[in-house]
């Protein structure tokens, strides 16, 4: 069985080399003379890969191969995209990666080593409520959200990071917590968390983190009730805003039908459309399809892009990588020591696969749209690296997960290795 | 601790929800981007197909007899050196300023070679040839004679004709006045509605052309109604007049005659359910899923009122329909009760396109051949006998449906029918508040049936 899983996560590393490889090769000849950068591009992707993959898994004996080739497919898909769109933003993106690799090293780190974070929990969701609150009062706004903080050079999205401190908290909480009164702070915290996003118009972080605080109440408590009333209030609160905040309205009615206003509101998601329905089953094929005219084509919308490019069934692959993540997140969760651990990598993966659903199910038009990033896919520091991070805690946990069945096997007397 | 059982059942049957809804995604996309992909794709401000046009040379468009109506010298678009057939066929061809929406938007991906897929993508790579698509011939089922012969004789009356043949449903000619010259569309200072197909999103009262549906409910719930016309009737309070007072009346004798308070009677004995159900059957608010041919949604509303079942039975009330479907409803009864779907395409590059035909049944063969009876009958004695052609049984309707217009009162005037099945053309003609049906549509029919015969 083990060797089964060795083999084929070797044949998936390989097929997703030949893949980079053939994409970048196709972008080096696209303009009839060759471009060198895109070839060197190609084969510094297909090193990254190869070289991180075989360090982490000598490295770390118990690492779960499959989420990581799972993300490794996902920010490949990003990188070709985004070579293809404007090469500088490959280039940005791959130091990203780089940098964000270590960061998912170190998260690992710590979450093979802790327990629980203890009395610091409450600073981490204190540091979260801050981090949301500072957007409103120091942020730059984009595309109608106010959700960019400028420090220097740098500007970074803290509502980013804010998803990791509220899944670090709600795994403290509701791993410890058993009366039902004893939530009432953390239901407030996340209240709070969603109230602030709402009002820097970051509907989709606001919609998430709603998504996530509700399927970890359900799966924790097993209240399936509360978690319906949760559901309810929801859909209440949902209900609300559309009466009250125009801009919500405007979501919904373009939704409803973009092509009314195809010249103003809904233009992104006609757009988009055209560039799915250009695209048909197998695409218009690498470096054939018009980017340049989709807003956010290399961040929220790159989905759009691949389904022109690549075809609606090379897009239908894409989210298949997403569901080996979600099934690989979730078994690492299962077999957790502890409840704390489950529901860390639990957490973590229900964020990183709503936020999947969130903007695909909005760029193909079935739910409102929504702006956020496609995770791992999407260009973006911030997101990538708190993406990344978040995979850290996920891997930190299977490792753990590892260590323990290990010494098992040991007290059982097994020959281990 | 709590208990961890339960916690990993909860978990087990989040990640199922999560898998169902990642499959959903997948389906969702295939379903919406295979069914809705080429209405999407072939809109006027779909900037890929913009951009084809000032890079590509573009195909040829050819009409049913290979006669070219639209072709590309260099980067510029040609059209038909004579003036009536650009006229004749300019909603049909469209034009290249995204200001319409006809071939040359509609089959832009066959036009301008951006249809092209990976394996012969991959082939003009490895040949080293140019990798911009050139662009496809494009034969339409339009036959540009026939679609001048109806400009002309239209003779700039507002309104539409249309014909098709109605056991293959390709459309022969698709003719809307108000017309514009696709060579100076982007220039000429237009009438309003000029740019607007009225063949296929002009949206009319059908009148009596209705009770083509109202005989054929009648019909399949077996209700041969016996009453006498006394030239009015007042139903539930509402008031409704015939031209003339005809007397005793049976269903056949009725239609023929097109007895306004015969079938105002029958309405209401069907009740408004059955109607609208007969209705939808024919299309009428429903969404047409047509690959070739954009149609816009035909209204058939009832209430509880029984004066307002009444006039929707005989085409007025809310009823609406197009030129387009109105041809499709007489194809219908023709077709022995089945509805083809309309084409224009019949090929490219010589080939004939591969299609799934969403030809739909809704008649039985019993109750289409009853109505061809009653259709035939209204051109041999009844309303219809200015459409008569010699040595051919012509089958018809005549409708003619009031409507206000800046508080004047006026008429359509209708004519929806076919020929047999050694020509199996069905026509639709509309003029524009032009009178009674009797007087215009059908006399305008007549001249396209002699012309078919031919």
């Amino acid at each position: 069985m083990l060797k089964l899983t060795k083999q084929s996560a070797k044949a998936i590393l390989f097929l997703q080399q030949l893949f980079i490889l053939s994409a970048f090769g196709l972008l080096t000849i696209r303009n009839g003379q060759p471009d060198l950068m895109a070839a060197a591009m190609g084969g510094a992707v297909c090193l990254f890969n190869l070289l991180q993959y075989n360090i982490l898994r000598t490295a770390f004996r118990h690492l779960d191969r499959f989420v990581l080739l799972a993300a490794q497919f996902l920010w490949s898909v990003g990188l070709i995209v985004m070579y293809r769109i404007r090469p500088e933003y490959a280039f940005r993106q791959g130091i990203f990666l780089i940098v964000s690799t270590f960061a998912a090293v170190i998260m690992m780190l710590i979450i093979r080593r802790s327990k629980d974070f203890g009395k610091w929990n409450w600073v981490f969701m204190a540091l979260a409520v801050m981090l949301l609150g500072s957007t409103l009062v120091l942020s730059r706004a984009i595309g109608g959200a106010k959700n960019w903080i400028d420090i220097g050079p740098f500007s970074f999205q803290p509502s980013e990071f804010a998803k990791i401190l509220f899944i670090m908290g709600s795994a403290y909480f509701l791993s410890t917590r058993d009366k039902l009164t004893s939530f009432i702070p953390y239901i407030a915290f996340t209240g709070i968390c969603v109230l602030l996003l709402v009002a820097a118009r970051e509907l989709g972080t606001g919609l998430l983190l709603c998504g996530t605080f509700l399927v970890l109440f359900f799966a924790a408590t097993g209240r399936t009730l509360l978690t319906m009333l949760g559901v309810g209030v929801f859909g209440a609160g949902a209900f609300a805003s559309y009466h009250l905040f125009s801009h919500v309205q405007t979501r919904v009615n373009i939704w409803r039908d973009p092509w009314s206003s195809y010249n103003a509101e809904g233009y992104q998601i006609v757009q988009g459309l055209m560039a799915l329905a250009s695209g048909g089953l197998f695409g218009v094929g690498l470096g054939k399809g018009m980017p340049g005219v989709i807003p956010a084509s290399h961040t929220d919308y790159i989905f759009s892009v691949i389904g022109e490019e690549f075809g609606i069934l090379f897009a239908a692959i894409v989210i298949i990588f997403y569901l080996v993540f979600i099934v690989r997140g979730m078994l690492i969760a299962l077999n957790a020591e502890n409840i704390y651990d489950a529901l860390l990598a639990f957490g973590c993966t229900c964020m990183l696969s709503l936020q999947g659903f969130i903007i695909i199910g909005g760029v193909i038009k079935l739910i409102p749209l929504t702006g956020i990033t496609l995770p791992f896919i999407s260009y973006g520091g911030s997101s990538l690296l708190s993406s990344m991070i978040q995979l850290g805690i996920i891997e930190g946990v299977a490792l753990k997960n590892g260590k323990r069945e290990e010494k098992e096997l040991r007290m059982m007397g097994a020959d281990v290795r | 601790m709590k208990n961890q059982q339960k916690f990993r059942r909860n978990m087990r049957f989040s990640m199922g929800f999560f898998i169902v809804l990642f499959v959903v995604l997948i389906a969702y996309m295939g379903y919406s981007v295979l069914k809705n992909g080429a209405a999407w794709y072939a809109t006027p401000y779909n900037p890929r197909i913009a951009n084809a046009r000032e890079n590509l040379h573009g195909g040829t468009i050819y009409d049913r007899n290979g006669i070219a109506l639209a072709w590309s010298d260099g980067t510029t678009r040609k059209y038909h050196n004579v003036k009536e057939i650009r006229r004749a066929c300019s909603h049909v061809v469209g034009d290249i300023h995204g200001k319409t929406v006809g071939a040359e938007t509609v089959f832009a991906k066959y036009l301008y070679g951006l249809d092209t897929n990976v394996v012969t993508m991959m082939e003009q790579l490895l040949n080293g040839e140019e990798t911009d698509g050139k662009g496809q011939n494009v034969t339409l089922t339009i036959d540009a004679k026939l679609s001048e012969y109806i400009y002309r004789n239209m003779k700039g009356r507002r309104g539409s004709v249309v014909v098709l043949n109605y056991k293959t449903g390709e459309i022969l000619a698709s003719v809307s006045i108000l017309t514009f010259d696709p060579n100076t569309v982007a220039d000429d200072e237009l009438e309003d509605t000029t740019l607007l197909d009225r063949a296929t999103m002009g949206r009319y009262a059908p009148g009596s052309i209705m009770k083509i549906i109202t005989a054929s409910a009648a019909v399949e719930h077996d209700l041969d109604l016996t009453y006498t016309c006394t030239g009015s009737d007042v139903i539930g309070g509402q008031s409704v007049t015939c031209t003339k007072v005809h007397g005793e009346q049976d269903l056949n004798t009725a239609f023929a005659n097109s007895c306004n308070t015969y079938f105002a009677r029958l309405s209401t004995e069907l009740g408004g359910s059955v109607l609208k159900k007969q209705a939808e059957k024919f299309g009428f608010n429903q969404t047409f899923e047509y690959s070739d041919v954009t149609l816009y949604r035909s209204k058939f509303e009832v209430s509880s009122e029984q004066g307002d079942v009444a006039w929707a039975g005989i085409g007025q009330y809310n009823d609406l329909v197009t030129p387009m479907h109105a041809a499709l409803i007489a194809a219908t009864v023709a077709n022995d009760g089945i509805m083809p779907e309309p084409t224009l395409l019949r090929a490219v590059d010589g080939t004939a396109p591969f299609r799934l035909k969403k030809d739909s049944r809704v008649l039985s063969p019993d109750a289409a051949a009853r109505m061809r009876d009653m259709m035939a009958e209204v051109v041999q004695y009844g309303t219809g006998t200015s459409a008569a052609v010699k040595g051919e049984v012509v089958y018809g309707k005549t409708g003619t449906a009031e409507y206000t217009e800046n508080g004047e009162i006026k008429n359509h005037s209708w004519f929806v029918g076919f020929m047999g099945e050694e020509h199996p053309y069905a026509v639709a003609v509309l003029f524009e508040g032009a009178g009674y049906g009797s007087a215009h549509a059908a006399p305008m029919a007549a001249e396209v049936f002699e012309y078919l015969l031919d």
